[in-house]
């Protein structure tokens, strides 16, 4: 019976160790396994960020600049510490600031592009208003009525000497002046030569509303 | 040595920038060009106004006003006739007031071929001098409305373009500024 207890006890005691060791190489081997995935998905993870650092520092990318924000700054929060990415997120953070300068530039452009086209409309329809008067000088049919037409003409000048500038070249942002007159002579000039062939290029007004300054372009 | 230098330096970028003022691109000489010949069809304009008799006597004064602008100080017009080989020249305001008095009853004076002889040519005082050349046509009638003197005569007009500045509402404004000269009788035909 001692014998059997003790040959029991043997097989019982390397049961346990068998068991211990193949369950002891089991978790090691589980563990590593583990260990590798985590591993290949961190690789994964990080060469998935650095694809997308490179789309956005290249251009590559159709995410909106908050998106490209957003992922720049998740990538940037998982401070992995690798060198290479780190590299990356400074370059797509600088890139990201570029491209945000220039959209701001380019829609501050649009706007004073817009305020600019609106300016010139409102301008041309006022501008317009005085060119006609200016041809129906020209185009009287008697001194007398082209005398009448100045006398009116005069009321919305501040004063009958103002100057009138008439521009008869621009090249390169520059103008070229004919001699400088008033507005009492030019009315009397497009009375004498009956040819109006100028568009009124700009006006200043005072605040009464009178026009103190004309600009003339030749047509 | 030294300020000697700069001295140089600011006296040669002086030299540029007068270049750079005065040297005329293609697009600006011709703005000039036709600048200078407009003034000269306004004056066929005031002339034709002027000698006219209908024209009303403050308005033909006003007109003498405007012409005289248009010349230099000093300048000269001819004035020809078939009936007399010699030319006779007038002080501008004093030409342009005959031509107000002149003893017909009806006065028809047109200009046409109106073209440069010489194109502006640069001076070395800076000044672009030219000569343009124009066809006088005259015709005087009597009361009776017949015509009773009529000539063509050929003048040379010279003209004088200068580029001065002037200060407009404390902007400095750069202007081309022609004036015009003797107005010579070249030839007087029927």
């Amino acid at each position: 019976m001692n014998q059997i207890l003790k040959i029991l006890s043997k097989v019982l005691l390397a049961s346990l160790m068998l068991t211990i060791v193949v369950g002891g190489t089991t978790s090691c081997n589980s563990k590593k396994k583990l260990a590798k995935e985590r591993a290949e998905a961190h690789a994964a993870e990080v060469n998935r960020a650095k694809r997308d650092l490179n789309n956005i520092i290249n251009g590559e990318t159709t995410w909106t600049l908050d998106q490209q924000a957003e992922r720049v700054a998740a990538i940037k929060a998982k401070n992995w510490g690798n060198a290479d990415v780190d590299d990356l997120v400074e370059q797509a953070e600088e890139t990201i600031s570029k491209k945000r300068a220039e959209a701001e530039r380019l829609a501050e452009e649009e706007r004073l592009k817009r305020e600019e086209e609106a300016r010139l409309r409102a301008n041309q329809s006022e501008f317009a208003v005085i060119d006609n008067q200016l041809a129906s000088i020209a185009d009287a049919t008697s001194v007398d009525e082209a005398n009448m037409l100045i006398n009116t003409a005069l009321n919305q000048y501040a004063t009958p000497d103002i100057p009138v500038l008439i521009i008869i070249s621009q090249a390169g942002g520059f103008n070229d002046y004919d001699r400088p007159t008033t507005i009492s002579k030019f009315l009397n000039y497009l009375k004498d030569k009956k040819q109006y062939k100028y568009k009124v290029e700009s006006v200043k007004r005072d605040n009464m509303g009178k026009i103190t300054e004309m600009e003339l372009i030749v047509k | 040595m030294k300020k000697l230098s700069y001295l140089l330096i600011f006296v040669i970028g002086l030299g540029f920038t007068g270049f750079a003022q005065d040297d005329l691109s293609p697009e600006r000489k011709q703005a000039v060009d036709s600048l200078a010949m407009e003034k000269v069809r306004d004056l066929s304009k005031y002339i034709s106004i002027i000698g006219s008799k209908e024209t009303p006597w403050s308005e033909a004064n006003r007109v003498i006003d405007r012409a005289e602008e248009l010349f230099m100080q000093g300048s000269e017009i001819g004035v020809s006739s078939l009936v007399r080989p010699e030319v006779s020249y007038y002080g501008v305001r004093k030409y342009l007031e005959r031509l107000m008095r002149l003893n017909y009853s009806k006065v028809e004076i047109s200009w046409y071929n109106i073209e440069y002889v010489s194109d502006l040519q640069k001076q070395p005082d800076g000044t672009y001098v030219g000569v343009i050349t124009i066809f006088q046509k005259f015709k005087g009638y009597d009361k009776e409305g017949k015509l009773i003197y009529q000539d063509t005569t050929k003048k040379d007009i010279t003209v004088y373009v200068k580029r001065k500045e002037t200060q407009i509402g404390g902007r400095l404004i750069g202007f081309w500024d022609v004036l015009l000269g003797d107005i010579r009788v070249k030839e007087t035909s029927k």
